[in-house]
Parts: C-alpha cells; sequence; structure tokens
C-alpha cells in the first residue's frame, strides 16, 4: 500500500453564502448525506473520519468527537487537523495515511466552517496579542501588505497582472452555481485596480470575503473502490507539507514560500514537473499568493511571476486553468474550511463534472494549501496534492 | 495625500507577558530594547522564545541594543478593528534591527513622502497604563 492505492470516491460542497440561518452541524449532516447518496456507502461503513478546523467549532477542545457523536458515527480514527487554511487537502493527506496504515478503510473528511456566523474563537493561545496586537496587525490583510511591497521593492509588481488573475477567477465564479451570490458578477481589471485599499497595496479585490460554507469527501482503499465498482474516482499521488519554512532565521525573504519545498516533495513523488500540470487549484486568500505558488512550484522563476501570467490565460478553456470554481476569492471563503473550495473543485474536474467549466485537460490538477500569519514571515503551513483521475 | 496617523491615542491594554518574554517588558519599563541572545550562535533572536531558535538549548541571554535599523517592509492600514478603528490610516512596519532581527512595530513622525523600504530609523516608547512601554519607530534623521 501507498497514498496511490487510496481513491477519493466522492465529493460534496454546500452553497457558499455570506452568513447561514443554518446550525454547523446540519450543513455537515448534507455533506454526509449527499456523499452517502453518491457513493452508495452505508453510514456504518464509515470508520475514519478528519475534520478541518474551524472557527465555528475552536474553543471545542472535542471538536472532533462533538461532531462524530452529533452525526452518530462510530469511528475507529478519528481527529481534527488544525493547519489553518492547509488542514481540507492535510486531512486528506492524513485520511490516506491512516488508510495506508490499516487503522480504517474509509474515511469521511469534513470541512465545514460558519465562521461569518457564529465565530467561537474566544482566548485562542497564542504570540498574536503579545507581539501582533499591540501594532493593529490584526489580521491577513496587513501581512499580504507587508509582504507585497516588499516583492514590489524586490522584483516589481505588475498590477495589471494580479488584475488579470482576479479578473479570471471571477469569470469562473459566475459559472458557478454554488459560488456566493454578491460576487457572482463579472469584473474588469479596472475595477481591480480601482477597488479600494484595505492595506496597501492591498486592494478589496485582492481580499477573500469570510463566508459559510461545507464540503467533503468519502476517501477509501483503491481496491475498495474497486470492488464496489466506484471507478470513477481520483487518485492523489503526490503530496508535500511544511510548517514554518526557516523558522530559525530571523531575516526571511518573504517572497519565498514552503511551498517551494512542499512542491518539490510532491512533484518528485508524482514523478510530474509544473509544465505537465493540466490545472492549478492554489489557495487563494490574496492574489498575489497565487502568483508566488506559480514561482515557487516551477511554473515560472522566482520574481518572474508577472511576466508568467501576462503570457499565460487562466480561464478554464486556456493554457493553465485556475481555480476553475472561482477560487476562495471569487466563489467567498468558507472561514478555515475554505480550502475546501480549491480542492473540492480540482477533485469536480478530474470526475468530468465541470459542466459549464470543465476542462479539456484532465491527466492531473495541482492543488495547494496556505495556512497561518505568522510574525515576520509570509505564513505559517504550506501544502501541495497532485492527483489523477482513476488510470 | 492623506496624512498617516501614528496610533499613539489608540487605547492599548498592556500587553501581556510570558515567563520566559518578562525581561522585556520589564526592560520597556525604562525605554531599555533588549533582545535575547544565542551565545552559541552568536546570534540574536527576536521575539522572545523559550529556547534558541536554532539549537533548541535554553541558555539565552539578554543584551541591550540600540534599537536602529531599517525599514524592511511597511503597509498602511485603512481598515482595521477596535481599539484601531477610527485610528486610520497608520504605519505598520516591520524593521531590520543593526543586530541582524526584524521586529514589527508602528511609525511616529513619519508621512508618506518620507516612508520607503531602507528607510534609518530609532526607537519611539509609547507608554502603556502599566508602565512598560510599546516599541515604536521614528525616522532617524
Amino acid at each position: 500500500m501507498a497514498m496511490h492505492d487510496v481513491a477519493v470516491v466522492g465529493y460534496a460542497e454546500t452553497k457558499i453564502v455570506e452568513k447561514t440561518d443554518r446550525d454547523i452541524w446540519e450543513m455537515q449532516a448534507e455533506i454526509l448525506e449527499s456523499l452517502l447518496e453518491k457513493t452508495g456507502f452505508e453510514k456504518g461503513e464509515i470508520d475514519g473520519m478528519i475534520l478541518s478546523s474551524s472557527m465555528t467549532g475552536a474553543g471545542n477542545a472535542f471538536w472532533s468527537q462533538t461532531t462524530a457523536d452529533q452525526l452518530a458515527l462510530e469511528l475507529d480514527f478519528c481527529q481534527t487537523v488544525d493547519i489553518g487554511g492547509c488542514s481540507p487537502t492535510g486531512a486528506l493527506a492524513r485520511a490516506c495515511m491512516a488508510i495506508d496504515a490499516g487503522f480504517c478503510t474509509t474515511v469521511l473528511c469534513l470541512y465545514a466552517d460558519t465562521q461569518a456566523s457564529e465565530a467561537n474563537r474566544q482566548r485562542p493561545r497564542s504570540y498574536f496579542g503579545e507581539w501582533q496586537q499591540p501594532h493593529g496587525y490584526l489580521g491577513p490583510p496587513a501581512a499580504f501588505g507587508l509582504l507585497s511591497k516588499r516583492y514590489e521593492h524586490q522584483f516589481g509588481l505588475d498590477y495589471r497582472a494580479l488584475a488579470k488573475l482576479a479578473v479570471a477567477q471571477r469569470g469562473h465564479s459566475v459559472l458557478n452555481d454554488l459560488a456566493c451570490e454578491k460576487l457572482r458578477k463579472p469584473i474588469t481589471e479596472d475595477d481591480y485596480l480601482n477597488s479600494r485599499m484595505i492595506a496597501d497595496p492591498i486592494r478589496l479585490l485582492d481580499s477573500v470575503m469570510v463566508c459559510d460554507g461545507a464540503s467533503g469527501l468519502i476517501v477509501t482503499s483503491k481496491k475498495n473502490a474497486e470492488k464496489r465498482g466506484l471507478n470513477k474516482c481520483v487518485v492523489p499521488i503526490g503530496y508535500g507539507e511544511r510548517t514554518n519554512y526557516r523558522a530559525r532565521d530571523n531575516i526571511v525573504d518573504v517572497t519565498e514560500t514552503g511551498h517551494l519545498p512542499a512542491g518539490a516533495r510532491a512533484f518528485a513523488q508524482a514523478g510530474l514537473k509544473a509544465s505537465d500540470i493540466a490545472s492549478f487549484h492554489p489557495y487563494d486568500d490574496f492574489i498575489i499568493a497565487i502568483m508566488m505558488q506559480l514561482e515557487m512550484l516551477g511554473f515560472c522563476k522566482h520574481g518572474h511571476g508577472c511576466d508568467f501570467v501576462k503570457s499565460n490565460d487562466f480561464t478554464h478553456t486556456g493554457s493553465l486553468p485556475l481555480n476553475t470554481g472561482g477560487g476562495q476569492i471569487s466563489a467567498g471563503q468558507a472561514g478555515l474550511a475554505g480550502g475546501g473550495t480549491n480542492l473540492i473543485e480540482a477533485v469536480r474536474q478530474l470526475f468530468g463534472e465541470g459542466g459549464k467549466r470543465q476542462v479539456k485537460n484532465t491527466k492531473n490538477a495541482l492543488v495547494t494549501g496556505i495556512g497561518g500569519i505568522p510574525y515576520g514571515r509570509n505564513w505559517a503551513s504550506s501544502v501541495v496534492m497532485i492527483m489523477t483521475p482513476n488510470a | 495625500m492623506t496624512a498617516i496617523k501614528d496610533t499613539l491615542d489608540v487605547k492599548r491594554e498592556p500587553v501581556p507577558s510570558r515567563t520566559f518574554s518578562k525581561a522585556y517588558w520589564d526592560a520597556s519599563r525604562e525605554k531599555k530594547l533588549i533582545i535575547q541572545y544565542d551565545a552559541r550562535t552568536k546570534r540574536y533572536q527576536h521575539f522572545p522564545r523559550p529556547a534558541s531558535k536554532v539549537t533548541g538549548h535554553r541558555a539565552l541571554e539578554w543584551r541591550e541594543v540600540s534599537g536602529k535599523g531599517e525599514i524592511f517592509s511597511y503597509t498602511i492600514a485603512r481598515r482595521t478593528r477596535e481599539p484601531f478603528a477610527g485610528h486610520e490610516p497608520f504605519f505598520i512596519v516591520m524593521v531590520t534591527l543593526d543586530e541582524g532581527v526584524n521586529v514589527m512595530g508602528n511609525m511616529v513622525h513619519c508621512d508618506l513622502a518620507e516612508m520607503k523600504i531602507g528607510l534609518r530609523v530609532k526607537p519611539y516608547w509609547a507608554p502603556l497604563s502599566n508602565g512598560t512601554h510599546l516599541l515604536m519607530f521614528q525616522p532617524d534623521r
């Protein structure tokens, strides 16, 4: 057994909404029901569950147990993954591990957050209150402002290139019925450039909007999938994860990210290189993060992201389809479950179920995660996963 | 050009310290900047941690430094939350101290025209209600 002996046999997603009036457990129940209907599994056959972290679940140190109890799941493996926006893809990697190790056979990966309507983050134990909060460094926009200014200083920054990425993603959310309605209006490059500054040079249209939503996957061994006739499935073939890239350094080049080592590992395991990638589903909390990941994953050289963006077409029919559901920036960020949006879209495309936004080349897809806002570095965790349809 | 504010009027609570960072805040009472120093690797480190970032050993010294350095990067916060709401726009800067560590802070006595990456800065200590001070920066003209 190995990671590629494990298969994703079903995916599900709720609509992403600005503020839900539904309980988070009700949304999770909707995902579970949908996954059972799609895959034909009985509820009792699910023997593992892995949750992504959740602002709604924050403060409950027993989040995965409590959630499993609400859904009346009896499990041989149960945990929450807490690496921020990397948690959904990290949860899939851990599902592969648990199945590969023989701890369980069929895992529910469940990603849900209702952060917009119910955040329960009371007094998180962190260095934030001592070293970040006193300076008004209150969240991701300030972090990406500092990062962008530094990128601009080192390499120059063509805001038209960033605008092009924003417009391409927005075009995709217009085609995605599950994207947040408020965001399903086309934008132009000038709309992006003229949107108001939040934390210079971060603009409104650089940024995600916190929303509510849920998604999930059913993961089982490939052998089990075959036995049950679930031939349409997706197989992870490469994974890399890095938390606290350059943690020991005092002065870090913030234009370089943990996707460099995580990507190298994922590509080596998959036996692929950047130019082999058929569609790209990077974690997108801010537009510049997409461009930085293109550089770190070897689509272009470090510092050459703007040129690469300007010479490629990122629409679903283009040279490198990008976040074909709109990404989080244009579909809405379902709190800490938001990474599920990029991941589920990649799986959907490889299932060939992209509908109006189906990509032509479904040989593979690359998904990433970004998690955590540290002090003096860009972000805390980076993950990269490469997947293929069942060969 | 919009005037950039200095955040000195923000009602900040005293900062909660930890067993291994208390010395930093105690020194700030006398407007002294002390930084952790790892004698084994001859390196400074900030913010304070319970052990050396490089070796994991807990034997760390505190050394007083000038607090002079240069702007590594900056942003202008234009929309924030309490207690900063209404005090925008203000600078958040990352400063590379001459001793080789990056330190975050706000800027006083600095307008947009003067701000740039590489600008030389020196400390400005903003008083907090418990007698400690918060490290900020100002141009070292």
